[in-house]
């Protein structure tokens, strides 16, 4: 039976576990802790056949919440897993010093993901606001009954470069706005649903300092929309 | 512009906060070499497509139909004139009349996206709005 790795805590920072806390698995699988030099492990069997399914993506980031809102805690990236619990034991005796040097970094903080995305009317009348040739052009078209298909087609990628610069401008002016109130910051993953993914290290205390620039900065950009999660397992700083 | 309230309860309970992490939780997070990790091939969780620029044919045309439409006298939801408007953006203000009521096809991207989440298995299809992206990430995540 292969061992399932939730996050590594320090021994003693998070006491029992709730008794009714289960994992991944269908039936969820109860989770249990192991110890070792003065750390611990926080594991559950693992189910024959693992997938990133939606039940097991959010087991692990509940087993992750319930024992982060006791102690510092390493979360694992889903889907750690060991061949044993005594493979567990070795890794947490040989890399002690090490995990015991992060959870301490990492004490009393939380993640803060924040992502943006333009509002499609709102940042089109803002590109067209401030730039006389495209809206010159938009007249044109309006006038013409909409433009020939070669005019509409060079139109819209006249408007989609200017779209594109708005966004590598306000990239850079959300990390300007927030960085200020974080202890760290790392870029997230890219994909198309967003042009900004930037995660934030703040200690608990200083959550609010980090959300009250989030409204500063949506008053200023209102053609931004901000998604905010948190407050989260430090995710993003394991190697911090 | 909207904020998405934090989740102050950690975000672990619903659905929709998943959808916002997943990157992080499939993605982030410490990795041991010792340990083994559960394959994630064939997921394409990270393609939904609810950004504005994507750049393609189709998206250029949607663009100039989309300027086409909107009132750049009056400004989409408020009337502070095309002067105003330039001059408060030039002094570095703020146009709050655009605030927060311009989502149309972005919302109902990302709407679509919560709805796929949301489904539970043998609920049926999808209600129609779930790209082909969306759908395939919702049968892997379930």
């Amino acid at each position: 039976m292969s061992t399932y790795v939730y996050c590594i805590t320090r021994s003693g920072d998070a006491g029992p576990l709730p008794e009714d806390l289960t994992g991944v698995g269908d039936p969820p699988l109860p989770v249990r802790q192991l110890e070792q030099d003065g750390l611990t492990a926080v594991v559950s069997d693992c189910p024959g056949r693992l997938r990133p399914k939606r039940r097991d993506l959010l087991a692990h980031q509940r087993v992750l919440t319930e024992v982060g809102r006791k102690s510092a805690a390493l979360p694992m990236r889903f889907g750690s897993i060991a061949e044993a619990d005594d493979d567990v034991r070795d890794v947490l005796r040989e890399h002690a010093d090490s995990y015991r040097q992060k959870l301490q970094q990492l004490d009393g903080r939380v993640e803060y993901n924040i992502k943006a995305v333009h509002q499609q009317e709102a940042v089109l009348h803002h590109v067209l606001a401030r730039n006389a040739d495209l809206r010159a052009r938009a007249e044109a078209n309006r006038r013409a009954g909409g433009g020939t298909y070669e005019e509409r087609l060079q139109f819209g990628e006249l408007v989609a470069a200017a779209v594109r610069e708005c966004e590598t401008e306000d990239a850079e002016a959300v990390r300007r706005a927030l960085e200020p109130a974080a202890e760290g910051v790392r870029v997230g993953p890219e994909s198309t649903g967003w042009f900004v993914n930037l995660s934030f290290l703040v200690t608990q205390a200083d959550a609010e300092r980090l959300l009250t620039a989030v409204r500063r900065l949506t008053d200023e950009l209102p053609h931004l929309e901000l998604r905010v999660n948190g407050p989260l397992p430090p995710y993003s700083f394991t190697d911090a | 512009m909207s904020v998405v309230p934090a989740q102050q309860s950690g975000g672990a309970g619903g659905t929709s906060g998943l959808y916002d992490v997943l990157e992080l939780v499939l993605d982030r997070g410490l990795v041991i070499d010792a340990f083994v990790r559960v394959s994630l091939v064939g997921i394409e969780i990270l393609k939904v497509d609810v950004r504005v620029v994507v750049a393609s044919v189709d998206t250029y045309l949607r663009f100039a139909e989309a300027c086409n439409r909107l009132d750049l006298e009056a400004g989409p939801h408020r009337s502070p004139g095309l002067p105003d408007l330039v001059g408060e953006i030039t002094e570095g203000g703020a146009e709050h009349g655009a605030r927060g009521k311009t989502k149309g096809a972005l919302s109902g991207a990302a709407q679509a996206v919560s709805d796929a989440i949301h489904r539970t298995p043998g609920e049926g299809e999808s209600r129609g709005r779930g790209t082909a992206a969306s759908r395939r990430k919702k049968e892997e995540t379930e």
